[in-house]
């Protein structure tokens, strides 16, 4: 069951997101990357309604590219989190809503701070130091109330981030096998292995 | 099969046998829609399961009143439904699918493949609604030679499914059903494309569509390597579509020139003699018992 | 014949130019200066009010509203403040379009618009006039003086063809030449918004027709980081604080003048 975590550290927030594209009881594919990196200091961990999630995700891409085209410089994440939950706003409210979730990472080089953004397929959307989507939610986010810091180093983010992906491995009984997981911080986006 | 069942639930076999078979004609229409469900058929409406019939041995039952194999003219036709698989291997793409020649209103005729030829170069698998797949992937066919045309260059198959995509993304929600493969050689090698209508779109080596596609998984991840050969990709592709109990099984290699078109093979023929001319060497599995049963025997004497 | 290449602004004359752009640019060459000034820890705006009188009333600009008696300097959004010179009931047109904008960006990115979008957003507008028939084009050139967190302090032009260009300091409407020379020779690139007031306050002495400088003649604006929010803030003058201002500078009317106004 698809499921995604995030959470902030030191001067950086951590993204990672399960790589299993499913349908109905079968896994189509075990290495799908579901975390898109929308401009140069943001990631987007999208999950929900298949094929909403890649066109919606693809959406947000070229608006925000253009953007950054168009104007020498790209979105806060502040303002690109606005722009993004406005759009799902405006498509709920229209004859085909996107059904996608998100979690929004990252790093607002104008005032050195990372920043982490949950949004829904409602158009909810809340500034959280860390956040969870899917089944793994349910795990996750106690998990995090009581062990995350957001003060930790990046090692000690992502002992944090392995203590929820363990603990969904452990109690949920259709658990994603592997995770991507991205990390944003002043030097930009990266991929790392866990 | 699980409607079809739930009807001998009930007391009285005979009555019920005759309105079942009734209802069962009927509902040959739906084989236009071969599982429908973007191909995955019952799978898609969460996991199976089975009410069994009242009389003492359900199972030979329904041998006698399904088994189109010894009695073309039983009644009863399981609706096997689709399987379609398709993988990347070192030698290109193996396409491989069942062909119900004599499913529902279709006749044995071989006219309804479940591959469609976008080009010479371009193969699009077909399971959910056949009309849909035919209709869209011809449209795709069209679009892939204005492309050639446009750009002086073949389109890769990343764009080929790309635009098949974001085409059935557009009708979401509006009925469209399909699950596809679209396979080919571009720049990059040989590549496979998991298009459904859902507007999902996926890059991967290997995939199966349809109701069968579970059971050719079973076959096709145990004896999958990337450095098959192209024999071994080809008897791979056969024995996953053959588990899955249709009368004829097709296959297809795409190569860097273009597909070729390998085979029609009969299953029953399969299931006893293989694909080769030698007798008893068939994927059945009361005769591969058999094989090993009596192998021993032939090396000690 | 002339009047073939000029009487509507959509039509090039043969030498490739757009007559009505240019003569909407020297109407704003004989309007009120606008004169701006980029400091590294703000922005300074002074203008030159060309209605005036005794009988003029100012009671809005002295107090209530946000200061300035709404002929010269606007407050486009919280972090940008607009001087205008031109035609001011196209600036009106002009500004309320501004601030629409302004909340637009707001409305759709949550936060306050970068300047030179809002400057942008006004250009499409403008170059839209000298190619669609039929209409005229604005009669405005705008100074904007903003804060946004991607550059900081800055100052821009924009004139009625809706081009615009960043400045150090610079000056629209009467004497601009003047003015500019002026501003090349004394500007300084680490200027602070003190000697920046000090150097807007002196060069407009210069340039204005008038001999001595009043609030009845002057508009003026800084935009500064708040110290506490570190958020812009923008501050447009009342004319008792102008007049205060002047007489810091030595600048202010001679005593007999005051008499006479009184």
């Amino acid at each position: 069951m698809e499921t995604s975590f995030a959470i902030t550290g030191k001067g950086y927030v951590l993204v990672a997101s399960d790589t299993t594209a499913a349908r109905s009881i079968v896994k189509m594919k075990t290495d799908e990357d579901k975390i898109k990196v929308i401009s140069p200091h943001l990631l987007m961990a999208y999950s929900g309604e298949p094929g909403d999630t890649i066109q919606f995700a693809e959406y947000v891409e070229r608006n925000l590219r253009l953007f950054h085209i168009r104007n020498n410089y790209a979105l806060r994440p502040s303002a690109a989190a606005s722009w993004i939950r406005r759009s799902l706003a405006q498509s709920l409210r229209s004859r085909k809503p996107y059904s996608v979730n998100l979690m929004l990472g990252g790093f607002d080089v104008t005032t050195d701070t990372p920043h982490l953004y949950w949004v829904d397929y409602l158009g909810t959307m809340t500034e959280v130091p860390f956040g969870a989507h899917g089944y793994g939610a349910y795990f996750g986010l106690s998990l995090l109330d009581r062990y995350h810091n957001p003060e930790a180093t990046l090692e000690e983010g992502i002992e944090t981030l392995k203590r929820c992906i363990n603990e969904v491995s452990k109690r949920l009984v259709v658990s994603p096998e592997k995770y991507k997981v991205k990390v944003v911080d002043k030097d930009g986006t990266r991929e790392i292995e866990l | 099969m699980n409607s079809l069942t739930n009807r001998f639930s009930t007391t009285g076999p005979l009555s019920e046998l005759k309105r079942a078979q009734a209802l069962v004609e009927n509902e040959e229409f739906s084989d236009s829609a071969w599982g429908s469900e973007a191909g995955f058929g019952s799978l898609a409406k969460g996991v199976p399961n089975f009410t069994v019939p009242s009389v003492p041995d359900p199972s030979a039952f329904l041998r006698l009143h399904t088994d189109d194999h010894a009695d073309p003219n039983c009644r009863i036709k399981i609706q096997h439904g689709t399987t379609t698989l398709a993988f990347r291997f070192q030698g290109g793409v193996i396409v491989a699918v069942d062909s119900r020649a004599t499913a529902g209103s279709y006749v044995a005729s071989g006219t309804v493949k479940k591959v469609i030829e976008i080009n010479p170069y371009l193969l699009g698998t077909m399971a959910g609604g056949a009309a849909d797949c035919q209709y869209w992937e011809t449209y795709l066919g069209i679009h892939c030679r204005l492309h050639e045309l446009r750009n002086h260059e073949r389109i890769s198959v990343s764009a080929a499914s790309k635009y098949l995509s974001n085409l059935v993304y557009s009708y979401k929600g509006m009925g469209l059903s399909m699950g596809t493969m679209i396979c080919g050689w571009d720049k990059t090698g040989p590549a496979v494309f998991y298009v459904d209508s859902d507007g999902t779109r996926l890059k991967g080596d290997l995939f199966s569509v349809g109701s069968g596609s579970t059971f050719a998984y079973g076959v096709l991840d145990q004896g999958y390597r990337w450095d098959l050969t192209d024999e071994e990709a080809q008897e791979l592709g056969r024995r996953s579509i053959y588990c899955c109990r249709t009368p004829r099984c097709l296959l297809w290699l795409t190569l860097e020139d273009g597909w070729k078109f390998i085979g029609n093979y009969d299953i029953s023929k399969l299931h006893y003699d293989g694909p080769g001319e030698t007798p008893g060497a068939g994927y059945g599995y009361d005769v591969r018992i058999e094989r090993s049963t009596a192998a021993p025997v032939a090396v000690q004497a | 014949m002339s009047r073939r290449y000029d009487s509507r602004t959509t039509i090039f004359s043969p030498e490739g130019r757009l007559y009505q752009i240019e003569y909407a640019m020297e109407a704003i060459s004989h309007a009120g200066t606008v004169l701006g000034v980029l400091a590294k820890d703000g922005v300074v705006l002074a203008a030159e009010k060309k209605v005036t009188g005794k009988l003029l009333d100012l009671s809005g600009a002295k107090e209530g509203g946000y200061g300035g008696s709404g002929e010269k300097i606007f407050l486009l959004n919280s972090n940008v403040i607009g001087g205008v010179a031109g035609l001011t009931a196209d600036a009106n047109s002009l500004i309320n379009f501004a601030r629409s904008a302004a909340q637009q960006h707001l409305l759709q990115y949550n936060e306050d618009i970068p300047v030179e979008l809002l400057a942008q957003r006004l250009c499409d507008m403008k170059q839209g006039y000298t190619q669609y028939g039929g209409l005229r084009p604005f009669g405005v050139s705008l100074l904007y003086a903003g804060y946004d967190s991607h550059y900081q302090f800055q100052l821009y032009h924009s004139d009625p063809s809706g081009n615009y260009s960043g400045w150090k300091a610079t000056c629209i409407g009467a004497n601009n030449g003047t003015a500019q020379s002026l501003l090349k020779q004394e500007y300084k690139d680490d200027i602070e918004v003190k000697a920046a007031i000090s150097l807007v306050l002196k060069t407009m002495s210069k340039t204005m027709d008038s001999t001595t400088l009043g609030s009845e003649k002057l508009e003026f604006a800084v935009i500064t980081l708040d110290p506490e929010t570190k958020l812009p803030k923008a501050k447009i003058y009342r004319p008792d604080e102008i007049d205060k201002l002047l007489e810091a500078e030595g600048l202010a009317k001679k005593e007999d003048d005051n008499a006479m106004r009184t």
